[in-house]
Formats: C-alpha cells, structure tokens, sequence
C-alpha cells in the first residue's frame, strides 16, 4: 500500500498488521505510540512513591491499584506500538531507560508531597483521558483495542484523583492552602500538556492524514478546560491569573501563549530538563537492577522454545 | 469435628479472652500490611510489565486482608487511626521477616519472601478454618481462596530462577539470609497468651506443630530446587536436622524490630502527620455491609 | 491436528473464537477454515491457531478478579459527577462489568454448593 492510499482509507480501526502498510506510516505510528506508552511507565514511577505515603488503608488500596494500572496500559501500548514491526517491546524500554525515549511534560517533573498527587491522577489524567477517548477511533487497530481497555479502566484513576482533591479541599485549612499551592505550580504544566496552540508541527499534520490522531490539539485542550475550570472552582482551588486564558463567545478557549514557559517545554521534549535526568536516570537503575531476572527467563524461554530469538513483532 | 464450642460477641469476651483474640488478630494484621508494604516497593521496577502487575495484585490482596483484620480488632472499640497510622512502632507484632528491606533488584528476595510467607500463611489460616471465635472463621474463606495464586506465583518463579546458575545463586543467598527471620512467623507473642489462644480453640493447631508443617513442605522444596538448607538453623524438633533452634535477635511477634520496621513505619505514616490527620479516610464500605 | 479458529467481522472489531478444524498445517488449517466458518457470517478476517498451543485458565482453578472487597479499583465506589463524558463512559462499562461479575459470582456460588 502507498502512502496515498493510506490517506485516503485512513479511517478508525482500518490498518491491522496483517496490511503492508508503507514505512512512513509505521514510523509515525511507533512514535507516537511508544511516546504514550512511555508516558504510561513514567507517570506510574512518579506517582509510585505516594503508595506508600497514601493516609489510610483504603487510598493504599486504591494508590496500588492505579499504578499498576498504568503498568498495565503500558503493557498494552506497547504491544501496539510492537505490532507494528519496527521495534521490539525491550528496545522501546531501553531506549526510555536510556533517555532517548520521550513522554509527557508533565512526568518530568518531580512530585514531593501527597497534595501534589490530585494534580496527576485528576488533571493530567482527565486530560490524557480526553485525549484517549478520541483515539479508541485510531487508524491503527491494536492501538485502538487498547483505547478500549485503558478508557474502561481510566474513569476509576480520574475519580479517584477527584476523591482525593475533594478530601484535601475539604480538610483542614492548612491541607486547602498546600493543595491550593500546589495547583499554582502545576496548572501551566497542565496547560502545555497539550502543547502550543495551533501546533504546525509536521508530526502532527501527518498523524492526522493517516487516521492516527483523530483531534487536534486546540479542540482537545477546549474541550479539557470546559470539564475541569468548573470542577476546579467547585472544589473551590482558584485559577491562577497566569497563563491567561480567555474564552471566546463559540466556548473555545485561548490560552495566552507567552504566559507559558516555552523554553522549558521544549528542554524537556528533548529529555533535558533537571526533572527528566532525574526520572529518567531513577528508573533507568531499576530496570537495571533486574537484567539478570530476564535473562533467566530467556534462558528458559530458549529452552522451552528452542530459540531466543524474538518473534517477528506480530 | 471437634469444635470448641463458639465466644461469644466482641463485646461479651472476659479480658482474657479479648487479649487472647488482640494477640490473634495483631499477628494476622500487622504481617499482611507489612508484607504488603514491602510488595509496593516493587512495583514499576518488577523485571517485566506483566510480573509488575502480578506482584501488584498479590500486594493488594494482602492489603485487603490486613484490612479485614483490622477491622475485627475495631469491634474492640479501636479505630483504623490508632491501629495503623497512630500506632507506636515498638508495639506492632508482625514478623521480621516481613520488614526486611529489599536491596534493589533483588527479585529473588521477593519470592523467597513469598514463598515462605505464604506457605505459613496458608497453614495458619486452615488453623483457622474452624475457630472458636467466628468474627475470624466467617472471614477465611475469602481470604483463603485468594491465596492458591500467591503460593503458585512463588513456586512458579522459584522454579524458574533455580534453572540457571545465577538465579540459583540469589535464591541461596535470599534463602540464607530470610530463613531465620522466617522462623519468627510461629514465635509466640507471649507464650501464656499464645496458650490461651490454643485452649480456647481460636485457632485448631499450636505454633510449633504449625512450623514442623510448614518445614515439611518448604524444606524439600528448596532441597529439589538445589538450594541447600544444610546451613539453616532449624529447631531440633524438625527431624532432618539436629541444631539449635536459634531466632534472629528481632523476633516481631514480641514487638522488637529491626531499625528498617522503624524507618519504613516513619515513611508510611509521613503524608499522615505532616498534614496532621486525626482520621483515616474510608473509601470502600465496611467489610459486615460489603 | 486441531486449529482453533477466530473470526473478525469487520475491521478494527476483536477476532472471537468461532470454532475449530482439523488440518495437517496452518495453511490448510486457514484454507479449511475459510470454508468451514466463513462462507456465510461476514467475515473481514479469520486467524488460526494449534489447540494444543492454547493454554487455559477457568473458574475452576481461579478466583478471577479475587474473593475480597476490591471495590476500590471500580470508578462506581467514587461517588461523584463525573467530569466529562468519557469519565461517564467509563464509569457506565465499569458498573457493567461489575455487575456481570457479580451475577456470574452468585450463579457459580449457587452451583458450586460449597
């Protein structure tokens, strides 16, 4: 299949390994797929600390249970990102130990404090949820099959980061104010989660030729704002006056621009930020660490199989 | 069977018999949180995404457990706050073997861990099966269904890892290092309490004739495997091997610790105290509604 | 030799189980198959896999999901509004499988006696 004929099928669900799909294509969409993978298993070892700082038994529970759901989509992703023959599921993790592996800005960032936990499991997962909605209409199959079974999951992470913001916002006095601080620091964050406005990039005009992405940018960012504001100011955190936004009179919204940090936006999509060495380099030991357990299990994989070799990544 | 005949409600045991059930339950709940603490520490850094998720779950269960457990030591008036988060470390009761810090990337620990925790832990919940107190008999079953996948997944992966000379070499060097703390798992508490605890038929088998069980399956097991047990010190009642039956320095069950209880239990309870909490925060409802 | 057979309706829909045949080789396997399970259902896409490769894993050997109160992993437990549609989407196939669950759970327990 040439590229033109991709453009011109490219509807949901439409390419499945079994098509000869061109090289353009397959690229774009392991970019795109390994990135959100990764953004899976580096949000999860950001938040991995707060299982066991969570207050009470039943929020250990739910910490736990959100994690390892996040390992799980991880899984899923990159089985889709697998699926498309160009790179194996070890180098996708080695790459990402290694810091070439790029995910989202807001994963950059280092988290301190349980207050700090609301502003990932509600704000950045609410968004990452709108914009996973959107995908379950991929163009490349088991990409969306695993759309289906991270958005059935994702509505649990989402509440319970609203459980825990409407525990903070109605506690004590001290705990409103630290959560309050805490929103001031990570709702620019949380506003270039969907990059700059009338983003031009040429990714992202490709992606959306072939069926890839099926919303962009500016839509999914309005659409964001208009759920979270309200809920926001229902819990009673106030939006801080910068970055401005402004709401034009058919609902979108538009997000001043230079109020927003751009230079370390962009220090962080290339891994360089304090942050990024910092996850990046803590994650890269863990794996590490255990090398030698998965070279136990190849070794008894050669042996049951016969062979080592990685199957063809289908 | 011989059922000794059933205690009354919580609020209608003799003081004895309340201490008897305390000491009970302290040594049900604490070893399940702390053993599940510990599995956290795993997660997003198992070898593979898959035995993340495994190990995970069985993290949970035993969570879900201590929860259960807690709860019926709540009957006698105490709240998750003072049993859990308020709670002096000096006084939990849970094994040291479940404290151990894991040194990083040390999966065979966490097997070996495992493997001999949940080999005892099934052992004493059939011991169980048929208290004499049945807030805890009405809750076995649930618990212990959930247990066969814990003792396969160990078993599953001791097997594995003992197939090549490296993972063999972990699996020695995590056995030698966690049997002794092991053996603390069947220490009494207190050894009145942990006879009255017999007598009134809380539990159907004594500690030491629970142990001698568990040898019986762990030893061979380690023994086929290739891991040898010739070095442990185990207790001149098990016939194999004739030496002193000798506990590390910190048993648990009568509240000494090693120093990593005491830093762990500070780093559980930070989020706690720093934002002054009075109250622990339920989500799921409780376990006589669910 | 046994193939167990998967049908996909249409494209981008999940392949399910649909039968089996027997063949000598894989290729034979989807040339039977083709006829056997295809010649009238709609069908966008057939796979076949050996029998014996299959591994299983049913309620007789596993407490799918657990025995003990699990609610905290279920979005229904979080009894707020939710805040945007897909949340609500989400919550909606949550309640659902539970439900499923939970209907499946008594009928077992019914069955299973003990």
């Amino acid at each position: 299949m040439d590229i033109e004929e991709v453009k011109r099928r490219a509807g949901p669900r439409e390419f499945s390994p079994k098509d000869d799909l061109p090289e353009e294509y397959r690229k774009a969409a392991t970019r795109m797929i390994q990135f959100h993978a990764n953004s899976e298993i580096m949000g999860a070892y950001l938040e991995r600390p707060f299982i066991r700082e969570a207050p009470s038994l039943d929020r250990k529970l739910a910490c736990s249970a959100k994690v390892q759901d996040e390992i799980g989509h991880g899984q899923l992703l990159y089985r889709a990102a697998e699926s498309l023959g160009l790179k194996t599921r070890d180098e996708m993790l080695d790459e990402l130990a290694n810091g070439e592996g790029k995910f989202l800005n807001c994963f950059h960032y280092p988290m301190e404090s349980w207050v700090e936990t609301p502003m990932i499991a509600f704000f950045v997962d609410g968004a990452a949820m709108r914009r996973q909605a959107t995908l379950k209409r991929t163009s490349w199959e088991p990409y969306a099959h695993a759309m289906d079974k991270v958005c059935f999951e994702e509505g649990f992470h989402v509440k319970h980061g609203e459980a825990i913001l409407h525990e903070l916002m109605t506690g004590s006095k001290k705990e409103q104010e630290m959560t309050q601080e805490a929103f001031e620091v990570w709702w620019p964050r949380i506003i270039q989660f969907f990059g700059p406005t009338n983003d031009k990039s040429t990714h992202h005009g490709f992606a959306s030729e072939v069926g890839l992405k099926q919303m962009g940018n500016d839509e999914l960012r309005t659409a964001f704002l208009n759920a979270y504001i309200p809920k926001a100011e229902k819990y009673g955190l106030e939006i801080p006056d910068e970055p401005r936004i402004r709401k034009n009179d058919d609902g979108t919204y538009e997000v001043v621009e230079e109020d927003l940090d751009w230079d370390e936006f962009f220090t962080i999509a290339k891994n360089d930020y304090d942050g990024s060495h910092q996850q990046i380099n803590g994650r890269q030991k863990a794996q590490e660490a255990v090398d030698w357990v998965r070279e136990v299990l190849d070794e008894h994989e050669a042996r049951e199989f016969g062979s080592t070799q990685q199957q063809a990544a289908d | 069977m011989a059922v000794k005949e059933s205690l009354p409600a919580p609020d209608e045991l003799t003081d004895e018999q309340q201490e008897a059930v305390e000491h009970l339950l302290y040594r049900l709940a604490d070893d399940e949180f702390v053993v599940a603490e510990r599995y956290t520490e795993w997660q997003v850094r198992s070898p593979t995404l898959e035995s993340d998720l495994a190990l995970a779950n069985i993290a949970q269960d035993e969570l879900g457990h201590a929860r259960l457990w807690y709860d019926l030591l709540e009957d006698f008036g105490y709240t998750e706050s003072e049993l859990v988060w308020e709670r002096d470390p000096s006084e939990w009761r849970h094994s040291t073997l479940v404290e151990q810090p894991f040194a990083e990337g040390d999966w065979a620990d966490a097997i070996v861990r495992s493997y001999l925790y949940d080999q005892a832990e099934y052992i004493r919940l059939e011991a169980l099966e048929e208290s004499s107190y049945p807030r805890i008999r009405d809750r076995i079953q649930k618990i212990i269904q959930e247990e066969d996948y814990h003792r396969e997944h160990a078993e599953n992966w001791m097997s594995r890892l003992a197939e090549e000379k490296q993972g063999l070499e972990r699996l020695q060097t995590a056995f030698d290092r966690l049997f002794p703390y092991a053996l603390t798992l069947f220490a009494p508490t207190d050894e009145d309490v942990e006879d009255r605890i017999d007598e009134l038929g809380l539990r159907s088998d004594p500690l030491d004739v629970m142990r001698e069980e568990w040898l019986d399956v762990v030893v061979p097991f380690f023994e086929d495997l290739g891991v040898s047990v010739d070095d442990a010190e185990l207790p001149e009642q098990y016939d194999v091997h004739h030496s002193e039956f000798d506990l590390p320095e910190h048993v648990g069950r009568d509240q000494s610790h090693t120093d990593a209880w005491f830093d762990l239990q500070e780093e559980f309870t930070h989020t706690y105290q720093k934002l002054d909490r009075h109250e622990a925060n339920r989500i799921m409802k409780d376990p006589d509604e669910a | 030799m046994i193939w167990e057979v998967f049908r996909q309706e249409n494209a981008g829909d999940y392949h399910e189980h649909c039968g089996n045949v027997h063949a000598p080789d894989r290729e034979m396997a989807l040339m039977f198959a083709e006829v056997q399970h295809a010649r009238r259902k709609p069908t966008n896409s057939l796979w076949v896999a050996p029998k014996d490769e299959i591994g299983e894993v049913d309620t007789e050997d596993a407490k799918f999901g657990g025995t003990t109160d699990k609610s905290y992993r279920w979005a229904v437990t979080y009894d707020f509004e939710a805040a945007a549609s897909e949340v609500e989407e989400s919550t909606d196939e949550q309640a659902e499988a539970d439900r499923r669950r939970k209907v499946q759970q008594e009928k077992q327990e019914a069955q299973g006696g003990d």
